[in-house]
């Protein structure tokens, strides 16, 4: 085989050479999704999300697994749900949180003193739920980590982590002693258990 | 015959033992080395052929012609049966556990069950963070009473405080009202204790077992030298635990020496030298000290808790000096027949091995400074107890201290010379049977810090002395002295050896 060399020949016509046509077709669709949108009653599947307006619910329009910004959740008397058991830290890739222990001097026993994350540090890869045991940290918030002028700002203490929290009433170590009657096919290794 | 490999043993040698010099670990909860046996946990149970049902290996003494199975499908399904049974009524609390990482539950649940709870009925409650003394709390949920803290107490410190109550799931481990876990041997017990029903009060909380590194060396609380291992994260220590050797402390050691880490904490450490109040660098404070003390009439102060080669460099500057040589110390204390010696000095033998003239009356020594009988001071170590007058005497003297943190003394001192702490170099001490300890270094000593017989072999250099060791050399030739394969691979090791995590080391306990 020869290499060669061919010649394609590029077809313009007028109304390619002067541009026009093709900056008319595109305001007209921008015009359209302009009007539709400002003065129409809206539709599903809405071509633009005003992000950032105050009247826009993120949560309306991210899937229930978005991973936003974490949040710390509490139990029932309104304390910490963390025990500061240090699996969210060990597993962190970016070892963006840091946590001290100490003690409760209850039944309890163990809570957080600090519990400290670097939101500019941390990848977002949702780890740190996963290894939670004790459903503590959350990262169902549907929130971004909002723009920040100095970087203090974005290291969220446990009382910021706590203010986005809610009352979590998850049973430690699972669903509890009725787990067989609220999830009867449970464990297929203890059919007749 | 163990699975088909055979093996000889020593005469009374049990099946559990004689399996580990094959390298097969069988799971034990209640079965101690330095303890008696209780076979109360029937954790290691296994198949002997000719015995008509399973024994605990524990237990059985390997005899002539013995045949055992430690896996078959009938020991592994005992196993995870005992193990279910152990389970039925532990809390498994492990997020706030201190042994979780360490725990001797864990380890085997994933090693030989491996299956989610079967119970449905509410566990049995008991009494959870009991303060049962000086340095331990209990926790009786978590307790698997397999009794090796009751031995223990038993048969190590023979004070018998502990003891286990009642019958069946209501069985608990506890102590009398009118009594406390206090005797100067009482955190072995968290050593020992499989699970976490037996922790710490000082380690309580503090950091979770596998964020730690262990690091082999010695403690420096007593003449025994017990062998231990430094628990550790980056540069501050968390705690001590003691390490097997059979000559010296055993298993065990007290609780004294377990709190020595404390004087490595970074707060108290001095990172610079000092000349005047005023912080100069390494070099040009050695060349400063060197100008100061030549042609003076000097003293030097020896140290019986700084490692030898330190000792036998600060020799060297005290032959330079032509030196009148004293020895610090600490004061007695605490004594038992068991491992605590009145001698607090982990290496008194080794200093004076490197000064065996050295006059250990301090009290001469502060006299003659406030007395102005020298010109020259040069302190080992920040422990020599002087006078308030001979302290105020110090600064107007050429005063150099070589130490790893802050005094009374090193404050009182001209010139500072930041030291590496025992936590830091590799070094030796000589114990009381006159064995030689080694140290290995934990982490790197961090900002201008160095090992004391280097400081002192610059010092000595800087003073116009040829061909003197460094720390190196002394301790190669303390390896040689003293025939030590251990410190000759640590001097000969080309470079640090960075310590183990925790959970990659060997299992405790």
């Amino acid at each position: 085989m020869t290499i060669g060399v061919k010649e394609v020949k590029l077809e313009r016509t007028a109304a390619d050479q002067i541009f026009l046509p093709a900056i008319l077709e595109g305001l007209v669709t921008t015009a359209r999704h302009f009007f539709r949108n400002t003065f129409g009653k809206g539709q599903p599947g809405i071509d633009t999300i005003r992000y950032g307006e105050p009247d826009v619910r993120t949560e309306d329009y991210y899937p229930d697994r978005y991973r936003g910004v974490h949040r710390l959740m509490y139990r029932e008397d309104g304390t910490v749900r963390c025990v500061a058991c240090m699996c969210c830290s060990t597993v962190c890739p970016a070892k963006c949180i840091y946590i001290e222990a100490e003690d409760r001097h209850d039944d309890e026993e163990k809570a957080p003193r600090l519990f400290v994350i670097d939101e500019l540090k941390c990848v977002v890869c949702g780890l740190c739920v996963e290894a939670c045991p004790c459903d503590a940290i959350r990262m169902d918030t549907k929130t971004h980590m909002t723009a920040v002028e100095t970087r203090e700002e974005a290291v969220l203490s446990k009382i910021d982590l706590l203010k986005r929290g809610a009352p979590s009433v998850a049973v430690q170590g699972g669903l509890g002693p009725d787990y067989r009657k609220l999830q009867p096919d449970r464990d297929p290794r203890f059919p007749g258990a | 015959m163990i699975d088909g490999q055979e093996v000889t043993v020593r005469k009374g040698t049990n099946v559990l033992e004689a399996a580990k010099l094959l390298g097969k670990d069988i799971s034990h909860f209640c079965y101690h080395p330095g303890l008696s046996i209780a076979a109360s946990c029937r954790q290691c149970l296994v198949e002997i052929e000719k015995a008509p049902k399973l024994t605990p290996s524990c237990q059985a003494i390997v005899a002539d012609g013995m045949v055992v199975h430690t896996d078959s499908p009938r020991v592994q399904e005992a196993r995870r049966q005992m193990l279910e049974f152990t389970l039925k009524n532990h809390p498994v609390d492990c997020p706030i556990c201190d042994k979780a990482g360490e725990c001797i539950l864990q380890r085997h649940y994933m090693d030989h069950d491996h299956r989610l709870s079967r119970v449905d009925v509410p566990k049995v409650r008991k009494a959870k963070h009991k303060d049962i003394g000086r340095e331990i709390v209990l926790d009786q949920e978590r307790c698997i009473l397999c009794s090796r803290c009751v031995r223990f107490c038993e048969e190590v410190p023979k004070t018998a405080e502990l003891g286990m109550m009642f019958r069946g799931d209501r069985e608990i481990l506890d102590i009398d009202d009118n009594r406390r876990l206090d005797n100067p041997y009482s955190l072995n017990v968290v050593d020992i204790c499989p699970v976490g029903a037996l922790t710490s009060k000082d380690f309580r909380f503090k950091i979770r077992a596998w964020e730690l590194h262990a690091t082999a060396t010695t403690c420096n609380g007593c003449a025994t030298g017990c062998a231990i291992e430094l628990h550790h994260k980056d540069t501050r220590a968390y705690r001590i635990v003691p390490r097997l050797d059979p000559d010296v402390n055993s298993y065990w050691m007290c609780d004294a020496g377990r709190m020595t880490y404390k004087e490595l904490d970074p707060d108290l450490r001095i990172h610079h030298a000092r000349v005047d109040g005023e912080t100069a660098p390494l070099a040009e404070a050695i060349a400063e000290a060197a100008r100061r003390l030549r042609g003076k009439r000097t003293a030097v102060v020896y140290s019986a808790v700084e490692t030898t080669e330190a000792n036998l460099a600060l020799a060297e500057v005290a032959k330079v000096l032509d030196a009148t040589e004293f020895l610090a110390r600490r004061p007695e204390g605490e004594v038992d027949d068991l491992l605590q010696d009145a001698d607090k000095n982990p290496n008194l033998r080794g200093a004076r091995r490197a000064a065996p003239d050295a006059s250990d009356h301090m009290d001469q020594l502060a006299l003659e400074i406030a007395g102005a009988a020298y010109e020259a001071v040069v302190f080992l170590g920040g422990l020599a107890p002087l006078s308030d007058v001979a302290r105020q005497r110090l600064s107007s003297l050429a005063s150099v201290c070589i130490t790893d943190r802050r005094s009374e003394l090193s404050d009182a001192c001209a010139i500072v010379l930041p030291a590496a702490s025992w936590a830091e170099v590799v070094g030796s001490y000589v114990n009381r049977q006159n064995r030689l300890r080694v140290l290995r270094p934990a982490f790197p000593p961090l900002a201008d810090r160095r090992h004391p017989a280097d400081l002192l072999h610059h010092l000595a250099v800087a003073l116009g002395a040829t061909d003197v060791p460094d720390a190196r050399a002394h301790a190669r030739a303390l390896a040689e002295a003293y025939e030590s394969d251990e410190l000759r691979a640590l001097v000969d090791a080309a470079e640090d050896v960075r310590p183990p995590l925790l959970r990659w080391a060997h299992m405790r306990g």
